[in-house]
């Protein structure tokens, strides 16, 4: 057991603030789509919600409804529509109320 | 039913005699050299067929589940299927049985793997085996009336619920655990029967995380169903998702590219090494060995970091596609960060095997017999470390295991242990496959072109692969338009489970039983589903 708390030493504290630095391995973590609202139309976002296996998109007349919370980042809807959605790169989601997570889009809108 | 020969070699049935007089016994005249086979067997006949295909060489029955008519069939005849793994003769056998009423004949009698799927397919679609012997619960939760999901009618009477009496024999007593235990682990409720110390029995309910996913599946098309299939069990995505597209493929008639299979093969090697890495650490944390613990903890971190470098997922989701895959390897980034993560694993195990108060916890712990492997059919690492030297990618090898054949690692003293060591020397295996099958893997394409249609439709398939757990099974049946009318997925949890008990039972302490557990590496999703 000694030669165990040795080796626990001799690797260092490990217990940091968070983060302690940007962790590199972070960009590797499929996030959830950012969408263009000039780019998407009545027609690209129906196809957008048939799409999504986890019900995450909806249509709500001239809104393209996106629960982030429901999201599980598969990348279908970027393949789909890469012109329309791209990494979002937001991956720490974590909300003090559920409805901070749903995102109304306005379809053909200005770009964010 | 043929499926594809998917570039195997496969010795043909003059090589093969043994198999050759079973089918002929089970009156199959039009025998062939496929993976799989299926044999029809009368109802009336199907107890004289059992004790046939289970007294062959090498038969293990691997699966048994129960197809209705229709999605609206409520009552009415059902097809009843037994899957074996005729794992000498490298090749599945499936029979199917017509069964009009609510009996069969009893399976379990003859082979005592079937009770769990007899307990299923009564809760599921309301018929049972022969005989009196109660069924218990083991899917659906309590109070789960005749309008619950089902995939056929609900039984007439409630199955049993497996409680142990609160005071056993006057000297025992039953410890209630869970559903909710510690830190994040899985929903799951021991009913451990105690005299104090010693564990005298013990019982698991896993139905707090069952899902329906089977009944979810039906009328899915196979790639809207694949992205449920890969979050039936988080921890084998890959190996679930192989098995479900390959049973989907044999249906379809179609083989994905040899690149496409390649590129599986390397996610499910680095499935089994994150999955035997998490393990290791699991068992650090059972015995208390806490920087040990870290150590195991820092390989795992560094391999799921390889898998997304390498795939874009770290856990490997959305790797597997219908025909073909969805990521590409990023073979750079594996050549140079997989050495580093696994060299991180073999400095822990190395000086794990050298801590003496880490090894007496493991050895003689959870101690289960090759027998009762064999006759549980479990598989995988459990299995293997019982001395059963099962293995999918050997006994049914798809491509690319054909040409880079794994070194089956074995070995007898059936307790934790024993199992410990399988895992070690699968991961150090797997490192090898994965380098060589990235060598090998040449070709373009990652699944068909656009345009390479079914090749038949309103079919059936049977697809498998070596998960970390062991042999994940599925089966698929399509209609006319392709959606699925039947899905059957078989991770291999729902085997090992049943070996869990049997393992703590052996003459061991309460504090042996998560030694035990993290020895196993199940999850409760994979069972549950």
């Amino acid at each position: 057991m000694p030669l165990w708390t040795l080796r626990g030493l001799r690797r260092g504290v490990v217990t940091t603030r968070y983060p302690a630095r940007p962790d590199p391995s972070a960009r590797l973590l499929p996030t959830p789509p950012a969408f263009r609202p000039d780019m998407l139309t009545p027609g690209l976002a129906d196809r957008l919600v048939s799409v999504c296996p986890s019900r995450a998109l909806a249509r709500d007349g001239d809104m393209l409804v996106f629960d982030v919370g429901a999201c599980t980042a598969c990348g279908r809807c970027r393949a789909a529509a890469p012109q329309a959605a791209g990494a979002s790169g937001e991956f720490e989601l974590a909300a003090t109320a559920r409805e901070h997570l749903i995102k109304r889009i306005p379809l053909g809108g200005r770009p964010a | 039913m043929t499926v594809p020969s998917r570039g195997e070699v496969k010795p043909g049935l003059a090589g093969r005699p043994g198999l050759r007089d079973l089918l002929t016994g089970l009156g199959q005249g039009a025998a062939d050299d496929q993976p799989v086979i299926t044999a029809g067997v009368a109802a009336a006949g199907l107890e004289a067929a059992v004790r046939q295909i289970a007294a062959h060489p090498g038969a293990r029955l691997a699966d048994v589940f129960v197809c209705a008519g229709s999605p609206q069939t409520n009552g009415g005849p059902v097809t009843l299927r037994l899957v074996w793994g005729l794992d000498a003769d490298r090749t599945y056998l499936i029979t199917e049985s017509a069964v009009d009423g609510e009996r069969y004949p009893s399976l379990s009698e003859i082979a005592p793997a079937a009770f769990a799927e007899e307990c299923e397919i009564y809760e599921q679609f309301g018929i049972r085996p022969a005989g009196s012997r109660p069924l218990n619960r083991v899917a659906l939760p309590p109070g789960a009336g005749p309008d619950w999901p089902r995939l056929g009618r609900a039984p007439a009477e409630p199955p049993r619920d497996v409680h142990a009496p609160h005071h056993v024999g006057g000297h025992a007593f039953e410890f209630p655990f869970g559903p909710v235990r510690q830190v994040a682990v899985e929903s799951l409720y021991y009913g451990l029967v105690t005299s104090g110390e010693e564990l005298v029995d013990l019982y698991l309910f896993t139905w707090h995380k069952h899902r329906g996913v089977e009944w979810r599946l039906r009328g899915a098309t196979p790639r809207e169903a694949l992205f449920q299939v890969e979050r039936t069990e988080g921890l084998g995505a890959v190996g679930n998702a192989w098995a479900f597209a390959g049973a989907v493929e044999a249906a379809l008639g179609i083989e994905p590219p040899p690149r496409a299979m390649a590129m599986r093969a390397v996610a499910l090697e680095l499935e089994r090494l994150y999955n035997h890495a998490a393990a290791t650490a699991a068992l650090c944390q059972s015995t208390g060995l806490m920087i040990g613990q870290a150590a195991a903890e820092i390989a795992l971190e560094l391999l799921l970091r390889v898998n997304a470098a390498a795939f874009g997922h770290r856990y490997l989701f959305g790797v597997v596609d219908i025909g073909g895959t969805r990521a590409d390897l990023d073979a750079a980034a594996l050549g140079s960060d997989l050495p580093a993560a696994y060299g991180e694993l073999e400095r822990a195990a190395a000086a794990l095997l050298s801590t003496n108060s880490f090894l007496d916890r493991l050895e003689a712990t959870g101690i289960l017999t090759e027998e009762a492997a064999r006759r549980l059919g479990l598989v995988g690492p459990v299995a293997r470390a019982t001395g059963l030297a099962i293995d999918a990618r050997a006994d049914h090898p798809v491509r690319p295991y054909g040409q880079s054949r794994p070194e089956v690692a074995v070995q007898d003293a059936g307790d934790v242990l024993a199992r410990f060591r399988v895992m070690l020397a699968e991961a150090a295996e797997s490192v090898r496959l994965i380098a060589e099958i990235g060598r090998t893997a040449a070709g373009p394409g990652l699944a068909l072109p656009p345009g390479a249609g079914p090749g038949q439709l309103a079919s059936s398939g049977l697809g498998w692969a070596e998960s970390s757990r062991g042999e994940s099974l599925a089966w698929v049946a399509l209609d006319d338009s392709g959606r699925i009318t039947r899905a059957r997925l078989r991770p291999a949890a729902v085997r090992n489970w049943r070996g869990f008990d049997d393992a703590c039972r052996s003459q061991n302490v309460f504090t042996d039983i998560p030694i035990i557990e993290a020895s196993f590496w199940l999850t409760a999703a994979g069972t549950a589903r």
